[in-house]
């Protein structure tokens, strides 16, 4: 009886310190997932930052990530082209998975239905929102709505996270924007069509890809058309993305004498870059130096 | 009229696909395969001549059903001939134990090569052991497959228990040989993933099959030549794995190997003399084996070597003494292959040479073999995720 006893009590003991299982598909949700949940989640993710979370390969380990986990956060709209597989393998009915694209304001959606030869990648628009912050603060609710669903009595805990996150991102957002307005309405180059965010939020333009078109390796024409773009437009800066080669973006360097800036666009997608908005400094000081 | 038929449903299939937006549409894709080779080996008509095969074509179909269940279906068109490759069920969820369960016709998954499309490798050649033991097309049955996740912690683990109708096991050609009738051959496969650290990863598995694949009248001469049909049955044992390192986006070493060590009933007719009746059974063992590098850089180039064993001597027809049967002969091979990836995986132009080695128990003499091919392969449809 006792020994019945004992078992009860710590069943429900570590019920109590229960938190909710949580994979995340990329860093940067990683991110925001421990500080809206803090010590309340335990979460993991799956994309590295150093890696193109276009392409993941659909390994066997992140089908036991998902396996055990409450909650599967995504960024949607077809980045995770792989997630499914990985859902299927998991064999986890009970998995809840959420795209935190919903509530986002959606740029590039073609109104057409796009085939191949418009690029590899970006069928239901441009998935590549977290790099502007405002849309952090929304991906932030986000999650906080879905802990919340899954734990009620931590609403307010999740509540207090947040709101604290968005202090602290808001007064970030005061600092970048001031910081990029010397930029408003310069031309960049970019790798891949990932910043139309970025750049809508702090008003600069591009000017063109290195990629002719998203997930479509860089060409000698393509390139030869950049040189000329460079040059007519004096343009001084290709920003891309730690995890690309950057054989093409150095090759336009020796040719028209660019700057070729390379950020990371995940969270430990560099050496203590350890949070979306370490990330996000990153970001803005390397532009802000070379341009 | 088959051929008919065939064609009007992709017909239908596709203009259903270009004119509808609707996202419930099952993914289409499109495989062609065309492919120029040269041999020479002496004798052969083709000798040092460019000859040209008759393009191959695959057509992938395949969605979820509903949230717990997917079809797929792979018809394929290969020698003028329109083919029903694959064509199966998958639960994926919401079974007890969680359980998966693949019912229909589909590649087997003993050793693991052979579930991946050929389309999908780095080489050209199918291993000669998996001709050998598994039939042309590879190991490709129509039954009913139970997957089991095994709990092992952060190691994933899987068991795979199938039973089929070994529809992919060739008839043998003797004389005395009786067609198998009704009888279910089972294979299983136990496979263990590990990530070793981010950039690599390793499988590994165990396959085994067994069940009839012959039946014979082992009564050859004989005063009262009484029917004696047996039933002849094989056990096959496998051992497979497959190591993939990625130090970036850019670059993949490839190693994968598999053998085979095949136990099986062979009919064995002795000598005539005073014991002059019965052909006996015997057990015999041989055995196949593949191992393969690639290297794949540049995101657009790879190549690589294949090295390939097998019991028998490959090409021959199969009998009570050949292939699978012969555990005196056997066949080595080795391919070498350059690749070509122009857009991504979209399409992809491949170089190969392989040469044949016979080695014959009683010392006859067959010179090498050598092919060259070029292969031109296309991919049209939603660009998938790679699974390890
Ligand atoms: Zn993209």
């Amino acid at each position: 009886m006792k020994k019945i006893f004992f078992a009860l009590l710590l069943i429900s003991a570590s019920l109590s310190f229960a938190n909710i299982k949580v994979v995340a598909s990329t860093t940067v949700i990683y991110d925001l997932v421990k500080e809206i949940g803090k010590d309340k989640v335990s979460v993991d993710f799956i994309a590295r930052g150093d890696q193109d979370p276009h392409f993941v390969e659909v390994l066997p380990s992140y089908m036991v990530k998902l396996r055990n986990a409450d909650i599967f956060f995504r960024i949607g709209m077809g980045l995770e082209m792989w997630s499914n597989q990985l859902i299927d393998g998991s064999r986890n009915s009970h998995l809840k998975t959420i795209d935190l694209a919903t509530d986002i304001d959606k740029k590039e959606v073609p109104n057409f239905k796009p085939d191949a030869s418009y690029g590899d990648v970006h069928p239901f628009g441009n998935p590549h929102y977290w790099l502007d912050p405002q849309n952090a603060k929304i991906m932030a609710k986000e999650i906080y709505e879905a802990l919340s669903a899954e734990s009620n009595q931590d609403e307010a805990y999740f509540k207090k996270n947040l709101d604290d996150f968005n202090y602290r991102i808001d007064k970030k957002i005061n600092e970048w924007t001031n910081k990029m307005s010397s930029l408003k309405g310069k031309s960049f180059i970019f790798f891949h069509a990932s910043w139309i965010y970025f750049a809508d939020r702090f008003g600069i333009k591009t000017a063109g890809f290195v990629e002719p078109k998203p997930g479509i390796a860089p060409s000698p024409s393509h390139n030869a058309e950049l040189v000329g773009i460079i040059k007519s437009k004096g343009i001084k800066t290709i920003l891309m993305e730690n995890f690309y080669s950057d054989s093409a973006p150095n090759q336009l360097s020796q040719l028209t004498g660019i700057k070729v800036v390379k950020v990371p666009t995940a969270v430990f997608g560099m050496k203590n870059i350890n949070s979306y908005i370490e990330m996000m400094d990153n970001i803005i000081n390397q532009i802000i130096q070379n341009s | 009229m088959k051929n008919k038929f065939l064609f009007i449903v992709l017909t239908v299939i596709s203009i259903g696909n270009i004119y509808s937006q609707s996202s419930i549409n099952p993914d289409i894709s499109l495989i062609g395969t065309f492919n120029t080779y040269t041999n020479f080996i002496k004798g052969s008509p083709g000798y040092g001549k460019l000859n040209f095969d008759i393009p191959e074509m695959e057509l992938f179909v395949d969605g979820y059903l509903n949230p717990y269940a997917r079809a797929s279906a792979n018809i394929s068109y290969e020698n003028n001939e329109f083919g029903v490759e694959e064509l199966y069920g998958d639960i994926v969820r919401g079974l007890p134990l969680d359980i998966q369960i693949k019912a229909g016709k589909f590649l087997v998954g003993f050793g693991k090569l052979n579930t991946v499309h050929p389309h999908a490798w780095p080489f050209l050649e199918r291993p000669l052991f998996h001709q050998v033991f598994f039939g042309e097309g590879g190991f490709n049955d129509v039954g009913v497959n139970f997957s089991f996740i095994i709990p092992t912690g952060d190691v994933f683990t899987n068991l795979d228990l199938g039973v089929f109708k070994g529809a992919s096991i060739i008839p043998m050609s003797d004389s005395y040989a009786i067609d198998r009738g009704v009888n279910p051959i089972f294979v299983g496969r136990l496979g263990t993933f590990w990530s070793l650290d981010d950039y690599t990863n390793l499988e590994v598995g165990l396959s085994g099959s067994y069940g009839c694949y012959s039946k014979a009248n082992l009564v050859v001469f004989g005063i009262f030549n009484q029917e004696n049909v047996q039933a002849l049955n094989h056990f096959y044992s496998g051992l497979d794995f497959k190591f993939k390192y990625s130090p970036t986006a850019y670059s993949v070493l490839t190693i994968q190997g598999e053998g085979l060590l095949n136990n099986r009933d062979v009919p064995r007719i002795p000598v005539m003399g005073i014991d002059y009746t019965l052909a006996s059974v015997q057990k015999i063992n041989n055995a196949g084996a593949f191992i393969y590098a690639d290297y794949k850089f540049e995101k657009q180039f790879s190549f690589g070597i294949k090295y390939d064993y097998t019991a028998g001597i490959f090409g021959s027809a199969p009998t009570f003494l050949s292939l699978a049967n012969d555990d005196k002969n056997s066949t080595q091979g080795i391919e070498a292959w350059f690749s070509y990836y122009p857009v991504e995986e979209t399409s992809v132009v491949r170089l190969g040479i392989q040469n044949l080695m016979y080695h014959y128990a009683d010392g006859t003499n067959r010179n090498n073999e050598t092919t060259i091919k070029l292969q031109f392969l296309f991919s049209l449809g939603p660009h998938k995720a790679h699974p390890f």
